[in-house]
């Protein structure tokens, strides 16, 4: 009985904990000042993603150039073929400010967005998608000429 | 500041270009005199089509001046309306809106 009972405290335990990691924390409406703020990468993208499981996915494309002569201007393009892509994050690694742009897009838009980002040194560009209630990841590295972002 | 949108009928997509002039200052750059301009720069972006939200960004002072997008609509029909809108730091925004031909 008493083992019936921690069992089914355990399991609701679980769900609620489960729950909650379902999805990164907040909805796309108002803009999320703590995840923009500098900081740090690893603990940036720990505030948003927690301990979610991320799979690495060659399906999401990204377009960079290997070497960016000035970091003021980097142009990006990101597509997949895959289906239900609703979220994107790209994240610049050295970056004082790593998060750099965060999408969400209604189902009659394909998966496919360019657009020009600013990088601090060489370091990988990262991109996460959210599909469903997956977290799939790709990055490419790009070597920086130039710095974009300022001297501070 | 202003935006300019394009679009562009294919068989399988309709593509949207926008151009948004803005500073996007990141707060780490100095003016001549050395002296630190402050962050300006845009956060929210919205595309509707049809009143209809289809895209919605958050941006950081990451992004490049004058931002340039592009994105791909899977469909439209002639006369359906797109509107952009976007606000700033400084609670500065502007809107555009453009008929799809």
């Amino acid at each position: 009985m008493l083992r019936r009972v921690f069992l089914k405290t355990l399991s609701r335990y679980l769900s609620a904990v489960l729950g909650s990691l379902a999805f990164p924390k907040h909805a796309l409406s108002k803009w999320p000042e703590q995840d923009f703020a500098a900081g740090d990468f690893s603990d940036k993208f720990r505030e948003i993603f927690a301990d979610l499981p991320i799979s690495d996915s060659q399906e999401i494309i990204i377009n960079l150039p290997e070497i960016a002569e000035n970091g003021a201007v980097v142009p990006i393009t990101i597509s997949s073929a895959l289906p239900n892509i609703k979220r994107l994050y790209i994240w610049a690694e050295k970056n004082p400010t790593p998060l750099v742009a965060e999408f969400e897009f209604d189902e009659s838009m394909m998966l496919f967005l360019t657009a020009r980002i600013k990088m601090a040194e060489s370091c990988p560009v990262i991109v996460i998608a959210q599909q469903g209630d997956q977290l799939l990841r790709n990055q490419k590295w790009v070597t920086v000429m130039q710095g974009g972002c300022g001297t501070g | 500041m202003s935006i300019k949108i394009r679009t562009q009928r294919f068989a399988e997509y309709t593509e949207i270009k926008l151009l948004l002039s803005h500073p996007m200052e990141n707060g780490r750059n100095r003016d001549p005199n050395g002296q630190l301009i402050p962050a300006h720069f845009i956060r929210e972006l919205t595309l509707e089509l049809n009143d209809k939200t289809v895209v919605n960004a958050n941006l950081g002072g990451s992004m490049s001046k004058d931002p340039f997008f592009t994105f791909r609509l899977k469909s439209t029909v002639t006369g359906d309306r797109l509107r952009i809108r976007w606000l700033d730091n400084h609670d500065l925004s502007d809107q555009a809106e453009h008929v799809i031909e």
